[in-house]
């Protein structure tokens, strides 16, 4: 904090939580530190605890979360994928987001629990907890939240920032225009030093799904089976685009829809990892087909090279007028015009769908051809990945490990006396 | 063996204790010449200088090496000191209300003090007033007072952020403000509540010779500007082309302007070129045409010279080149530039010479000045500015009449002699009229008969 000579540096740490909800993953560890501890599935397995899980798929009983005393009734509640991506009779697949916020409490507690659990490994007492939001996020589930960290989990201290804020901060910029690409939003939000502009936010319901959904069509189209991996016993080697030879697995009966939807749905996330790739301008069938292809094994053993189908996949992200770059001049327009210079000098990108190859050049490119020309335009992404995607995480991190910020959080004091009226004027 | 060592610059040790070596002991030794002090070169850096010439005028080492002590300690020297302790200990934040206490890692050596980031804990002041204060002095038939509240409220929480006010506004309760309207009435109140209040809290407040001033915020002004951001911000890739093509226009037609302008110059040049050339054969034209001595007024003036422009054309068309034509009058009298540059400037800047006049004409016009007995530097008030001015316009008319007088004159004795010599035998009898060595020249005033071009300070005279 301050050094030998008297100089003060910028960080204090006070052993701090950061946890960043999202739809596709909770993003959960110790504020000062530059990766999340945890990046968990933002799903819940819920299923019946009778079932005894076989010897191969034998894990460690800690990871299960178990409510309620032991009746023939009871549920058991399956987090994170070492618990998850095990097939088990009966085990539905919930969510507990909403449009960016969080909608079912008893199953965002489970998550909670196995967190400081299983994660943090640590009384929650002990840490103040900084929350990420949505821009969008609506007062009851704000208070909500402050309820149920400062009675259910009785920490010191609680905090709630807007992520675009945090993204901001993450990128070293106060002032900026965010554009975060999430999994079933992209969003571009105005952040001006430091304050989210929450009225002149934009955002769609274009995000990683989306490009998820789109591969399914793609793949459907050019008839390739995408077999979940869990049901794959052996398969054997093949030429490329042989058709594939592969030994089932004997699964337990009784798997439900919703969980053979969410582990095809990774299937199809990794396939999307693998091979979608953003193109340099509007898709074009020539350059596209002369960029080298990549080669994709599905599960079940069938493999080939994907070429153009890579920028094409990828295209639907930026033709509709939905499109990121889009919601950046809307978002950048309803803004005060003595704003507009300083936020076009700093648009920011950050969220998982930020990562996809080219993406982050493609919508600086666009916005270069969109953007007033009497803007300093300056278009600004992380070069790790991981800090892309972890961007609004990160910036909880540095904001909860600033000297000057341990002034700003609610402690357990102050929410003792005004209650969650203090939310809406300490975090704005 | 001692030559090695003699390279390496390491004393020789006096192993064999010879006779020799006890007599001549001392010159044995060897005696380094010292360097000369060489003055390093101006302009060159210190570093640079010394990798040249060092103590020993050695080369640097072609290996680096971290023996000695560099400009930083590049190892960390580890002592045999025990470690200091850390422990987690609670704090206190001074800019917090609550005592809210929260842990961080101290040396445990560490005296506990004031929590060093409290330092930065920065508010600004916000003008605050009580219901009747409101009452009184700040109601408006625009803003209820709850509204006003709201706005103060804002202003508190977001540090005078105007944009993000604007932004956190509450619309549902309140009608949507500008950005604009929301200043304007923040600093409004501030302004009433410095004049009626007399701690000052605000930061719109300066003190200025003991005077308050109050910032004033002009909201009309603001909303013009902004009016004209947006609008800038606003336009269309089209419209931008546009005003990039119309700015280009606009740019050749200045610079064909001035093209024609430079031409209308030369050209009037090239006339009263003409004019001072062609004195003789223009002089009876005029004289018939219009009785002579009647330049009176300039709008006359100016007509003689349209008209003669006219003829000049025909003129220079009938007459045949001449052999000699170097009699000029390019130039008459100073144009002193009148408006300069905003600010204050002295008055004695009034009677610089433009820059046009050159070297030579100063110090004409210098020695005018002081065969008149002229102070050549007087006092700039502003009569003497300007007849000062007007008087060396003049000399410099004067001195350059008189030059073009003398090239005539030259001009004319050389015609004559060439006459004399193409038609051996006769004289040219020069008319008394344009002869100008004879002592009555000054009969007629030089600017009845010299049309000088441009100059209205050469219709009154003096020379």
């Amino acid at each position: 904090m301050s050094g030998p000579n008297g100089m003060l540096y910028g960080g204090d740490e006070i052993g701090a939580l950061v946890f960043d909800p999202g739809h596709h993953s909770l993003r959960v560890g110790y504020a000062q530190e530059d990766t999340p501890k945890a990046d968990i599935p933002a799903v819940v397995g819920v299923g019946p605890a009778t079932h005894i899980p076989n010897s191969e798929e034998k894990v460690p009983d800690g990871n299960i979360t178990q409510t309620g005393s032991k009746t023939g009734s009871e549920l058991r509640h399956y987090i994170d994928v070492t618990e998850l991506h095990v097939p088990r009779p009966g085990m539905e697949v919930q969510t507990y987001m909403k449009d960016g916020q969080v909608d079912n409490w008893d199953l965002f507690e489970k998550m909670l629990d196995y967190c400081y659990s299983k994660v943090i490994r640590s009384p929650s007492e002990h840490h103040p907890v900084l929350f990420t939001e949505a821009v969008w996020a609506t007062r009851p589930v704000r208070e909500k939240l402050a309820e149920l960290i400062f009675e259910k989990y009785q920490a010191p201290a609680f905090f709630l920032v807007k992520n675009a804020v945090l993204v901001a901060f993450a990128n070293g910029k106060s002032t900026a225009l965010v554009i975060d690409a999430g999994a079933t939003q992209t969003s571009a939000v105005p952040v001006i030093d430091g304050y989210a502009l929450v009225s002149a936010a934009a955002r769609s319901a274009l995000g990683g799904d989306h490009l998820v959904a789109q591969a399914k069509l793609m793949l459907n189209a050019a008839h390739i089976q995408m077999l979940p991996i869990y049901s794959i016993q052996s398969k054997e080697v093949i030429r490329e685009r042989e058709r594939a030879r592969y030994t089932l697995k004997s699964l337990p009966a009784g798997l439900t829809q919703s969980w053979q939807q969410y582990m095809l749905k990774r299937q199809y996330e990794d396939f999307c990892h693998c091979i979608a790739q953003v193109s340099e301008s509007a898709y074009d069938e020539r350059t596209a087909a002369s960029v080298p292809g990549v080669h994709y094994e599905f599960p079940g053993g069938y493999h080939q090279d994907f070429g153009p189908e890579r920028f094409k996949l990828t295209e639907t992200l930026f033709e509709s007028s939905l499109a990121a770059p889009h919601l950046a001049c809307a978002a950048a327009a309803a803004c005060d015009a003595d704003a507009r210079p300083a936020l076009w000098a700093g648009v920011v990108c950050g969220g998982g769908g930020a990562c996809v190859t080219g993406w982050a050049e493609r919508v600086a490119r666009d916005l270069a051809a969109r953007a007033p020309s009497s803007h300093r335009l300056k278009s600004h992404a992380a070069a790790s990945l991981a800090e892309r995607r972890f961007a609004a995480w990160i910036g909880g991190s540095i904001l909860a490990s600033i000297g000057s910020f341990q002034q700003m959080w609610i402690s357990s004091q102050e929410y003792d006396e005004g209650g969650k009226g203090h939310l809406e004027r300490k975090c704005p | 063996m001692a030559d090695i060592l003699d390279i390496l610059d390491i004393e020789q040790p006096a192993t064999e204790i010879s006779r020799d070596s006890i007599i001549h002991g001392d010159k044995n030794k060897k005696k380094y010449v010292t360097a000369k002090a060489v003055k390093r070169p101006e302009g060159m850096h210190r570093e640079v200088f010394a990798l040249l010439y060092n103590d020993n005028k050695e080369l640097p080492p072609l290996l680096p090496t971290d023996t000695g002590k560099a400009y930083k300690q590049t190892k960390a020297r580890l002592g045999m000191r025990k470690v200091r302790k850390w422990v987690w200990a609670p704090f206190t934040n001074p800019a917090r209300k609550d005592n809210a206490v929260f842990h961080h890692w101290k040396r445990a050596s560490d005296e506990a003090k004031e929590y060093p980031f409290a330092q930065f804990n920065k508010q600004v002041s916000i003008p605050s007033y009580s219901e009747s204060e409101y009452n009184q002095y700040l109601k408006s038939e625009d803003w209820s007072q709850a509204e006003t509240d709201h706005l103060m409220d804002l202003c508190q929480r977001f540090d005078l952020r105007f944009i993000v006010i604007h932004d956190r506004w509450d619309r549902a309760a309140f009608r949507d403000r500008s950005v604009e309207d929301l200043k304007e009435r923040y600093y409004n109140i501030c302004s009433i509540l410095s004049k009626v209040k007399t701690n000052p809290w605000s930061n719109t407040v300066t003190m200025v010779n003991g005077e308050k001033r109050v910032y004033h915020y002009d909201a009309e002004h603001e909303r013009k500007r902004k009016e004209q951001l947006r609008r800038l911000f606003d336009r269309t890739q089209e419209q931008i082309d546009e005003e990039q093509m119309l700015l280009a226009e606009l740019k050749k037609i200045e610079a064909r302007k001035r093209e024609r302008e430079r031409k209308t110059q030369d050209l009037q040049k090239l006339i009263s070129r003409a004019d001072s050339g062609t004195i003789t054969p223009s002089t009876p034209t005029n004289h018939n045409t219009e009785p002579p001595g009647t330049p009176s007024s300039m709008a006359a003036n100016m007509r003689r010279h349209d008209r003669k422009l006219h003829k000049k054309k025909i003129t220079t068309q009938q007459r045949p080149m001449r052999a000699v034509e170097n009699v000029t009058v390019e130039w008459s009298g100073i144009k002193f530039p009148e408006a300069r540059g905003t600010g204050v400037w002295l008055r004695s800047q009034r009677m610089k010479l433009p820059p046009g006049v050159g070297q030579r004409k100063t110090k004409a016009i210098e020695q005018e000045l002081r065969l008149m007995n002229i102070d050549i530097a007087p006092t700039p008030t502003e009569p003497i500015c300007k007849h000062f001015n007007e008087l060396r316009s003049d000399l410099a008319l004067s001195i350059d009449l008189k030059n073009a007088l003398a090239s005539c004159e030259f001009e004319l004795q050389a015609l004559r002699h060439q006459y004399e010599a193409l038609n051996p035998g006769k004289t040219l009898t020069i008319p008394a009229s344009i002869c100008n060595t004879s002592v009555d020249s000054d009969s007629k005033p030089v600017g009845e008969i010299i049309d000088v071009v441009g100059s209205p300070g050469a219709m009154n005279t003096t020379i």
